[in-house]
């Protein structure tokens, strides 16, 4: 199922993520060369592009994750997110991280019990009382379609679930910070079909709280997922726009060769 | 390629054959070794066992000679003829505290004139005999050897005079008076100076005086002490007849246990003559049975007459220690009333107990194996090398070993994980560069040396601060003994931390980095992703870290021979916290310290095996169960 919304102009979408000339390096080495790219609010926007290409670079970007390596750093640029530019030096990056989450590529929950690990997040932000913790794990779990599952066994250890299930499990730990945006890394990577495709049905039921920016590998998966598309090579972004129409008609031959497989 | 460089077909096969290559050689090699641990592992669980089983048979043997010679009879007397008199010693040290505290004034001043008397002729005694010496040995007195004998004694005395110790307690008069007085003191002469005589007569006079009033309490000790005459008489006759009943016995089994020897070499001699030869050394070593019913006969004839004196002395203790005042004026002295009077009830309600123990008491009562076990495992005391009877009680070492690595992990925890937690979570790589070695380094000082420390400066800087008036409220404050639990806790704390500190900081490192990443994306400050995830992931590391260090401190031999003050006595628990700045003795000391002395393959050698075999059981468990959780860490 794909939205194409530029063909709808009555509905006009307001840009979450606002990214101008954006340029990063590790120590010396460039990453990324002026990425200019807007994200809209509520859709699914996809990054494709061969190994290495940078999509995952400009996706921790979005929460400043990047700054944990040293030497990553920002050569040029700006990001704007809720029109606020998240590079200054006076940006709380708890805040930040707490108002765009992450998903990782590897699934990682913690060694602790499933409920532990969805309210790790609202009790860093200071909420004590076991009602309300409850009640935002039940929210999260049911949003990350997971609580079915471990209904019955909220207090045992996340390691014992299903890959799909801690990938599941990172969403609704994730998703229970509340966030606008969500940035999932190859969030199916290290998963089975049918694993893929239950996260991507989530990822549908997701669309309609949060921005959600993802990077993937697999060509279906963004077709099938993702509202617009933006394709990437080597540092630079070559061409963004509506799914269907970079699928069907790119306007770059480089982008028509990752496509058709020629490369990547 | 010249065909002699490449090996014939014939060649290869040969070598094939013998099955010889390198990389097998290798093999085998590094397969030996390993295998050559575990035999010497095992060997040493062997030897253990085979050398630590015999004791139990040993000391029960002990036990039932104890028992039918008759000393645990005696013992019933003994104990509480100890009992009385420590409690005479304790009256005894009141009185005097109550004395010397009343004319603690006098006391000081002698001691200070005598100090500085002392100290003077210390510091000259040199000079001075060597002007006596020659003077005695008929030099002549106006010889110039004698005169430059006198001048260098002149020099010497006028240094000496210079650093004497101070006195507070003594008017500038006198001290004034004193120092002249020593000043033109002849070097031949030896009598005290007279203000030293006269300070002494001063405070004997003081202490007379202060003894009046104390006339009643004197009276009332000195019956006390009388009382327990009749029982002392008792016990030293019985101990002299049981003694050698017991001897005796030993001796006996000693021959038997050299004829068996004997006869086993004969069964295996070759030789008919040499065989004959021992078969009659083996008779001849036949040992009469030592007669054990006669004098225990004698022994019992004493039934009676011990009941009674039991009796008799309670009935006396508790009417002289009835006068005894409610309490006394000095502070000192008031305590150890106290303690006497908490000691009374005990010894009355044991003697009262005696008679009837003494009428129940049965010499051919078996002593099963159990009970040397039993008295192994739950025994109070550890004596050995005594002419009584040796006791072999685990309790006291073992409680030392428990409260000595006690002190020691308190003070190691916080500090080595404390430690890894910093270096591992916030320290700059710089700090890192500095303090990981520096706390590596602690662990190559050998732990004599730490030893030393511990009893030259660590043990006397204790003792020195805990003297201050302002530390009085610590428990256990002062410290009467420089080497103590607490001492040797502390040094032991300082040889684990290094071990605590590697594990916990190798468990931090193992916390996937997934983890601190998936924490920073939701929004955790840095102290809250180490608290609330890197820490909780390597918990059972770290367990398993401050596991490996009780391994090491409760094997650690040296440091606790040398500081832990090494006295065989479970700790007086009602000084409370206080009880750690008692001495004790350990497990791993008392093999260190007795093993060398003891006599090949005697009982007391035997016991100190199956000590190494428990505290070998002890470090093993905890070593496996600090695998356990090392087992457990993520990744
Ligand atoms: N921590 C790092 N230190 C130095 N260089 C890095 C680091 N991470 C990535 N790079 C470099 O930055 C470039 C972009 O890497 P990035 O991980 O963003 O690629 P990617 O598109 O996500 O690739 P993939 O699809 O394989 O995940 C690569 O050339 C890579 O070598
Ligand atoms: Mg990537």
């Amino acid at each position: 199922m794909v939205t194409d919304l530029s063909d709808n102009p009555a509905a006009p979408m307001a840009t979450a993520i606002h990214i101008r000339d954006l340029c990063f390096a590790y120590h010396t080495k460039p990453a990324l060369h002026d990425v200019t790219l807007d994200i809209p609010t509520r859709q699914i926007t996809a990054f494709i592009g061969p190994s290495g290409c940078g999509k995952s670079t400009l996706l921790r970007c979005f929460n400043r994750i990047n700054d944990r390596i040293p030497g990553a750093h920002l050569t040029a640029g700006s990001i704007h997110i809720h029109g606020i530019e998240i590079n200054r030096p006076d940006i709380d990056l708890q805040e930040l991280r707490r108002r765009v989450g992450m998903v990782f590529q590897k699934y990682n929950p913690f060694k602790k019990s499933i409920y532990e690990n969805v309210v790790f997040s609202p009790r860093l932000g200071g909420i004590r009382k076991r009602a309300a913790l409850d009640e935002l794990a039940e929210t999260a779990l049911r949003s990350a379609a997971l609580w079915d599952e471990v209904k019955d066994r909220l207090h045992t250890s996340a390691l014992a679930l299903s890959g799909g299930q801690q990938q599941r499990l990172c969403i609704a730990r994730a998703i229970a910070n509340q966030p606008d945006i969500l940035l999932m890394d190859e969030p199916c990577a290290a998963l089975d079909p049918t694993a893929t495709l239950k996260i991507e049905e989530l990822l549908h039921q997701l669309k309609k709280h949060y921005t959600i920016v993802i990077v993937t590998h697999n060509m279906a998966q963004a077709t099938r997922c993702a509202d617009l598309t933006a394709f990437m090579y080597l540092g630079k972004l070559i061409e963004s726009g509506p799914t269907l129409q970079i699928f069907t008609t790119p306007n770059n031959p480089q982008t028509l060769a990752y496509i058709s497989g020629s490369f990547g | 390629m010249p065909p002699e460089e490449s090996p014939s077909p014939q060649n290869q096969h040969c070598f094939q054959r013998r099955g010889f290559s390198y990389d097998r050689a290798i093999k085998y090699f590094f397969a030996s070794n390993a295998g050559l641990t575990i035999v010497i592992l095992l060997l040493i669980i062997v030897f253990l066992l085979k050398e630590g089983l015999g004791f139990f048979p040993g000391y029960r043997r002990e036990l039932e000679i104890y028992r039918i010679a008759g000393l645990e009879f005696v013992d019933i007397s003994r104990r509480n003829l100890t009992a009385h008199e420590q409690l005479s010693s304790v009256l005894n040290r009141a009185y005097f505290a109550e004395i010397n505290g009343q004319c603690a004034r006098e006391l000081k001043r002698t001691r200070e004139a005598s100090a500085v008397f002392n100290s003077f002729s210390d510091q000259t005694s040199a000079t001075r005999d060597l002007i006596v010496n020659n003077q005695n040995s008929g030099l002549d007195p106006n010889s110039e050897m004698l005169a430059a004998l006198r001048k260098n004694h002149a020099i010497q005395k006028e240094k000496a005079l210079t650093s004497l110790p101070a006195t507070p307690h003594l008017t500038a008069a006198e001290r004034e008076q004193l120092l002249a007085s020593i000043r033109t003191r002849d070097a031949t002469a030896t009598d005290d100076p007279p203000l030293v005589t006269t300070l002494a007569q001063q405070y004997a006079a003081a202490q007379q005086q202060c003894a009046k009033p104390l006339a009643e309490l004197r009276t009332v000790i000195d019956s006390f002490e009388a009382a327990g005459a009749d029982l002392s008489t008792l016990v030293t006759e019985m101990t002299d007849a049981v003694t050698s009943t017991k001897e005796a016995l030993q001796n006996a089994d000693l021959l038997e246990q050299n004829r068996k020897s004997l006869l086993a070499a004969a069964a295996n001699a070759k030789d008919p003559t040499e065989r004959r030869k021992l078969l009659a050394d083996a008779h001849a070593s036949l040992a009469e049975k030592p007669d054990i019913e006669g004098p225990m006969r004698a022994l019992m004839r004493r039934q009676p007459d011990c009941s009674a004196t039991h009796t008799a002395l309670r009935h006396a203790c508790a009417d002289i220690l009835a006068r005894l005042p409610p309490s006394l004026s000095q502070s000192d002295a008031n305590r150890l009333l106290r303690a006497a009077n908490k000691a009374t009830p005990l010894l009355l309600d044991s003697l009262g107990q005696a008679p009837q123990q003494i009428t129940q008491w049965r010499h051919d009562k078996p002593v099963p194996l159990s009970d040397a076990i039993r008295s192994f495992l739950t025994g109070k005391d550890w004596v050995t090398g005594g002419a009584w009877q040796d006791f072999y009680g685990i309790l006291p070492l073992l409680i030392g070993s428990l409260m000595i690595s006690f002190v020691a992990l308190c003070l190691a925890i916080p500090a080595g994980v404390g430690a890894a937690i910093y270096i591992n979570q916030f320290a700059s790589p710089t700090e890192q560069s500095v303090v990981k070695p520096v706390i590596e380094f602690i662990a190559a000082i050998p732990s004599v040396v730490l030893g030393f420390i511990g009893i030259l400066i660590f043990g006397t800087v204790l003792r020195d601060l805990s003297q201050l008036d302002a530390l009085a409220w610590v428990p256990g404050f002062p410290i009467e003994e420089r080497l103590n639990m607490f001492t040797a806790g502390c040094l032991l704390a300082l040889m684990s931390i290094p071990t605590i500190f590697s594990l916990a900081e190798d468990a931090l490192n193992n916390v996937p980095s997934a983890y601190a990443e998936a924490s920073d994306a939701l929004g955790a400050s840095r102290i809250q992703t180490s608290f609330r995830v890197i820490i909780p992931a390597a918990f059972s590391g770290i367990l398993a870290a401050v596991l490996l260090g009780l391994g090491r401190v409760i094997g650690e031999t040296m440091v606790v021979l040398l500081v832990a003050g090494n006295r065989i006595k479970i700790p007086d628990f009602s000084a409370g916290l206080g009880s750690f700045f008692q001495p004790s003795h350990t497990l791993t000391g008392i093999i260190a310290q007795e093993l060398g002395e003891v006599p090949l393959g005697s009982v007391h050698y035997r016991a100190l095996f199956v000590v190494g075999i428990l505290l070998f059981g002890i470090v093993l468990g905890i070593n496996v169960t600090a695998h356990k959780f090392v087992s457990r860490t993520p990744n």
